[in-house]
């Protein structure tokens, strides 16, 4: 009786610790699907958690909201930045580790630890500088501007070069015999054995591009450029301002994200990053 | 031409690509930080740009705000990992045994993590919100008054610091449990056999054998909560009265807002080199405890 109760209590406790972390998606999901008054009506009871009664009113929001700003476009930047970002990702990283994995080179050393010390920059604090360089090379609200920096990164190229040194040098030397030169190599042989390096380094970058704000926020004037981050700013800053409009936008920069995590979560784990890499 | 200057040459053909943009967007704008937080740079007047020697740290160690930003991120910093890293470790103990809808709690209490920071900055500024937020409305319900959260300079940081909590507690939670995991059950068996009670376990079992995982945690956690700007920037804009600026955000401020580069330049490499240097003792520890 006691091991009984004791297993209610703990299931209790543990669906109130669920609930914490789940009502404020629930809030923002279901908001997004009632009248903008009725969310105000509700906040005093369990209505406050539940979408209208009425499913016809379910994807007004959504229809006003598409109307009122030009959410198809800013879904399309943020799926054309992070697409971007992430094959750029893995071909200029995967390049660079194949360098560091499997070649002899002048200065490879020299190079390899001045690419660890830069670890230790932290980029965010260099975004005023890392501004000036894109306005010195003229990239300044461009496409170009939001995806190149985010393309090469150590943590990235080393996870690469150690996926690569386990490769065999037998295999590399037998394709060689027959005649393939090392660009064939890297995109015929090294590219497709590296599988699962690909999967995380595609899955973080996607969503570090995604999620970012900060740097697009800076460089893009025109809002036709902005990414769904700086448009749901821009959205809740809009007068008038409706709440389920805004609940609305959040939830469509959210939807993406989900479909990435479920498809990728065994990749997600890998990302916590510098050169502690020891959770297996 | 021999074969080896032949490897060098399609080496670096290989590394072009990473080493131009490392170099055009991390390497180029550190050393300008450097070398513009020496000079009175004004984003407008380029060409009138003067070496001032020290005369911008001089500055930043008078400016109140600079200061207050320091004192703000050293709340944030002492305040969040307690919370967040405490939390996950909490939750992973919780659903770390057999049960039947455990899947569900985990899916539960990573959920947050899937949001962006933006999102969940938006998200909760609508739940907080003083006179008409769902959050007060809850507390009303249940008998306590309502709260002025962020529009309270006493209780913005604090709030600020739950909502990080809240966001990135699930995440750390996952790697907990795969600590959690590594540990071989034959310890607890063996623990068992002794008579060992739960509580003991845990003290000189769990914990001990948790010790890399905690701590690698610990230190993410801490050079990730140095770097704060976006929460504060959309939640607060740094307010009330300056009580969530943060060094970042006001980096951004001066050098972006104001385009004073010098000034914010000097900021920069002051703060850069604070986070440079746990960053060197994060990597001295994880070596060490052989992480």
């Amino acid at each position: 009786m006691s091991k009984h109760g004791r297993k209610i209590v703990e299931y209790v406790f543990l669906i109130f610790l669920a609930c914490i972390f789940v009502f404020p998606l629930v809030w923002m999901i279901v908001s997004s699907m009632k009248p903008e008054a009725s969310i105000y009506l509700d906040m005093n009871s369990i209505k406050a958690l539940l979408p209208s009664y009425n499913p016809s009113e379910w994807f007004q929001t959504y229809k006003a909201l598409f109307s009122r700003f030009n959410v198809l476009q800013y879904v399309w930047n943020s799926v054309f930045y992070a697409a971007i970002v992430t094959i750029g990702s893995i071909i200029v990283n995967g390049m660079a580790g194949y360098a560091f994995a499997k070649f002899q080179f002048r200065g490879k050393k020299f190079l390899f630890g001045l690419l660890l010390v830069l670890l230790i920059v932290p980029a965010e604090t260099i975004i005023i500088t890392q501004f000036t360089v894109a306005h010195g090379i003229g990239v300044l609200n461009t496409r170009l501007a939001v995806v190149l920096p985010m393309m090469a990164s150590m943590f990235f190229i080393y996870l690469f070069r150690n996926f690569f040194m386990a490769v065999p040098d037998e295999i590399i030397e037998s394709v060689k015999l027959d005649g393939a030169n090392q660009w064939t190599i890297f995109w015929r042989i090294m590219l497709p054995m590296s599988k699962p390096a690909i999967a995380t380094v595609g899955t973080l970058s996607f969503i570090a591009s995604w999620n970012d704000y900060l740097w697009p926020l800076m460089v893009l004037t025109d809002t036709s450029k902005f990414p769904l981050q700086v448009a749901i700013t821009n959205i809740n800053t809009t007068e008038p301002v409706y709440t389920n409009q805004v609940m609305a936008i959040l939830t469509v920069s959210t939807i993406p994200l989900i479909i990435v995590y479920i498809i990728a979560q065994k990749y997600i784990l890998q990302g916590l990053g510098g050169s502690g890499t020891g959770i297996k | 031409m021999n074969t080896t200057k032949k490897e060098s040459l399609a080496a670096y053909g290989f590394l072009a690509p990473a080493l131009l943009l490392l170099g055009l967007f991390l390497v180029i704008p550190a050393l300008l930080a450097i070398y513009y937080a020496f000079t009175d740079y004004y984003l407008l007047t380029p060409d009138k740009r003067q070496f001032v020697g020290l005369a911008n740290f001089i500055e930043i160690f008078k400016d109140t705000i600079f200061l207050q930003s320091l004192k703000n991120i050293v709340v944030f910093v002492l305040c969040v990992i307690p919370v967040q890293v405490g939390a996950a470790l909490g939750l992973a103990l919780l659903i770390n045994k057999q049960r039947r809808g455990n899947i569900f709690f985990k899916v539960a209490f990573f959920a947050p993590v899937v949001l962006s920071l933006v999102v969940i900055s938006v998200l909760w500024l609508y739940l907080l919100n003083p006179s008409e937020g769902l959050i007060n409305s809850l507390l009303v319900n249940i008998g306590f008054d309502a709260q002025p959260f962020l529009s309270s300079p006493k209780q913005a940081m604090y709030t600020i610091v739950f909502v990080s909590a809240w966001q990135g507690a699930g995440y750390q939670m996952l790697i907990f449990l795969a600590g959690l995991q590594n540990i071989p059950g034959t310890v607890y068996e063996a623990a068992k056999i002794d008579g060992v009670s739960k509580w003991q376990n845990f003290i000189y079992i769990t914990m001990p054998l948790l010790k890399p995982t905690s701590i690698l945690i610990m230190i993410t956690t801490l050079i990730g909560a140095f770097k704060l700007i976006i929460q504060p920037m959309v939640m607060t804009q740094g307010g009330p009265m300056n009580s969530t600026i943060t060094p970042v955000y006001y980096i951004y401020q001066t050098g972006f807002s104001d385009r004073l580069i010098g000034y914010s330049s000097a900021m920069t490499v002051l703060f850069g080199i604070v986070i440079a240097i746990v960053t060197l003792i994060q990597s001295k520890v994880t070596k060490e405890e052989n992480i």
